[in-house]
């Protein structure tokens, strides 16, 4: 075989490359030559940890502040004053905070960070810690108690507010307004409606270290404790509780309790809280026969699925 | 007798050649060489032969060449989903218990976080695993896997969504957001599985010599 025979074997394989490498790739629109097809496009990435939140200021404790006095009696009847101290900024940042449109949010407010200290304190004065767990069930009801002994007033009634007129950030409903109340506005305020005394009661009994929920009835607002198992013997009534991831809740009533007057003769009155478990003491409707939504005071997010499912890798080099 | 034709000229007399004077071409004689013919059609042979071999060889190299980038690129986003999954799990076991305000935020800022970074992963991954030229055996299974990517992604999407809304406290949106959420990483899981079935028969196929 002579070179001018070879030459057109070469060619042959010449054109075979061009064919595979820059023809076809241009017809298929694939990268031209050896080289896999690139990404350019995007870095890969990487985890980027959320900044820390800055801390928020505290209230001064040399401004103005609001003293609040109030007189209320203990389950074994005898009657206790407690005053309240509650820095003017904090009521007024309070009381100029948007509320959250969604109920589900609402145990927020009983957890607020500036509240806390106030609630703290209080908690600890109305119902000081016992050395005998026998008496921790008084030192329940008489919290209980004290929130139940609060005056009731409706959201619209401007009597509701220390400044005698409705808020800015009232929420108009269908039926009416929606003023949902931090805990040191009902205080200050003195009074409130059933929302605002279940926040106060479920922010105290928090303080105090007690898992509590919120029940939302359709019209109604009352709290949940959490207890194992509640049943006293002397109960005329069978406690009612609702299961709220596992766990018992026992209804309390957060805006009325037993009273009448000790005798017809007197206006001395005697008085005694709403039982635990007892949806008929307040004598409300929809208590007594509807299924609250239970709001949580803490809410954390929690996917049901999260789990990676792991992919099997293409053999090497094909099969 | 001649008739003259008005205006036409007279013309000379035109002289005809004769046939036997017209000279017809001839056919070189071809002295075939028995050796150079079968030269030629050696060489002819050997070229298609070697066409034929090389352009085998170059598919199977390609074939090869495509099934292990789509291999490399596709273990690529399990290490990367590996580490987001690994996140995750430390975020669900670090739940606090009986957190405040501020330590119950805390988790769903870094819960937004991870959002972020398992959106970027499969986001990523699934421009280079779609963008990966693969034989035809493999397109079903690389289109099973892309999806089952474009599933993740709408999942870390929600999460951030469900996130954002829990910033705003609108508590009854994180539900509705993490619920469609949980139906995308369902719907990841089928996607997964139906990828793995998908490469297993790929891989059969694969066992015979690509055309």
């Amino acid at each position: 075989m002579e070179w001018k025979d070879v030459i057109p074997v070469l060619a042959g394989g010449i054109v075979i490359l061009v064919v595979a490498l820059v023809v076809k790739p241009v017809l298929l629109g694939e990268p031209i030559g050896f080289g896999s097809p690139g990404v350019g496009v995007l870095a890969p990435p990487e985890y980027v940890p959320p900044a820390p939140l800055p801390t928020a200021t505290p209230f001064p404790d040399d401004g103005e502040v609001y003293t609040r006095a109030f007189r209320w009696m203990s389950i074994d009847g005898g009657v206790h004053t407690t005053e309240i101290r509650v820095p003017e900024a904090l009521f007024s940042a309070a009381r100029e905070t948007p509320r959250y449109a969604d109920h589900l949010a609402w145990g927020r407010y009983a957890l607020a960070p500036a509240d806390r200290p106030i609630l703290e304190d209080l908690a600890g004065r109305i119902a000081p810690p016992v050395d005998n767990p026998d008496k921790e069930y008084f030192r329940l009801m008489n919290l209980v108690f004290f929130v139940q002994q609060i005056p009731y007033d409706k959201d619209e009634n401007t009597t509701s507010y220390i400044e005698g007129v409705l808020p800015r950030h009232v929420r108009s409903l269908d039926d009416g307004i929606e003023y949902p109340k931090y805990p040191v506005e009902m205080l200050v305020d003195g009074r409130g409606d059933c929302e605002d005394a279940a926040i106060l009661m479920t922010g105290l009994l928090d303080a105090l270290g007690y898992d509590t929920v919120l029940l939302k009835y359709s019209n109604h607002m009352a709290i949940g404790i959490r207890m194992d198992a509640f049943n006293p013997y002397y109960a005329k009534y069978t406690p009612k509780y609702f299961t709220y991831e596992g766990k018992h809740y026992y209804y309390i009533e957060g805006t009325d309790f037993e009273w009448g007057n000790v005798s017809s003769s007197t206006t001395a009155r005697w008085g005694r809280p709403l039982a635990i478990g007892d949806v008929n003491g307040a004598g409300i409707p929809s208590v007594r026969s509807e299924t609250p939504e239970i709001i949580p005071l803490r809410y954390i997010p929690a996917p049901a699925e999260y789990r990676i499912s792991p992919a099997r890798l293409p053999a090497a080099g094909g099969a | 007798m001649e008739i003259p034709i008005p205006g036409l000229p007279d013309l000379p007399d035109l002289k005809i050649p004769s046939l036997p004077d017209l000279k017809i071409p001839r056919l070189p004689k071809v002295a075939i060489d028995w050796r150079k013919a079968l030269t030629a059609a050696g060489v002819v042979i050997a070229v298609i032969a070697a066409a034929f071999i090389g352009w085998t060889l170059f598919e199977n190299y390609t074939y090869d060449r495509d099934v292990t980038a789509f291999g490399s690129h596709v273990a690529a986003a399990e290490a990367d989903l590996a580490q987001v999954s690994e996140k995750v799990s430390a975020h669900m076991r670090s739940r606090p218990a009986n957190p405040s305000l501020a330590e119950a935020d805390a988790p769903v800022r870094e819960f937004a976080a991870i959002a972020e970074y398992g959106g970027a992963v499969t986001a990523y991954h699934r421009q280079v695993i779609s963008a990966d030229a693969v034989p035809d055996a493999y397109l079903e299974a690389q289109s099973a896997y892309v999806r089952a990517l474009d599933h993740l992604n709408r999942a870390f999407s929600l999460w951030s969504s469900a996130a954002a809304a829990y910033d705003m406290q609108a508590y009854a949106a994180v539900e509705d957001n993490l619920a469609r959420a949980d139906q995308e990483w369902r719907e990841y899981v089928t996607a997964i599985g139906d990828y793995n079935q998908r490469l297993r028969v790929a891989e059969e196929v694969g066992e015979v010599p690509p055309a």
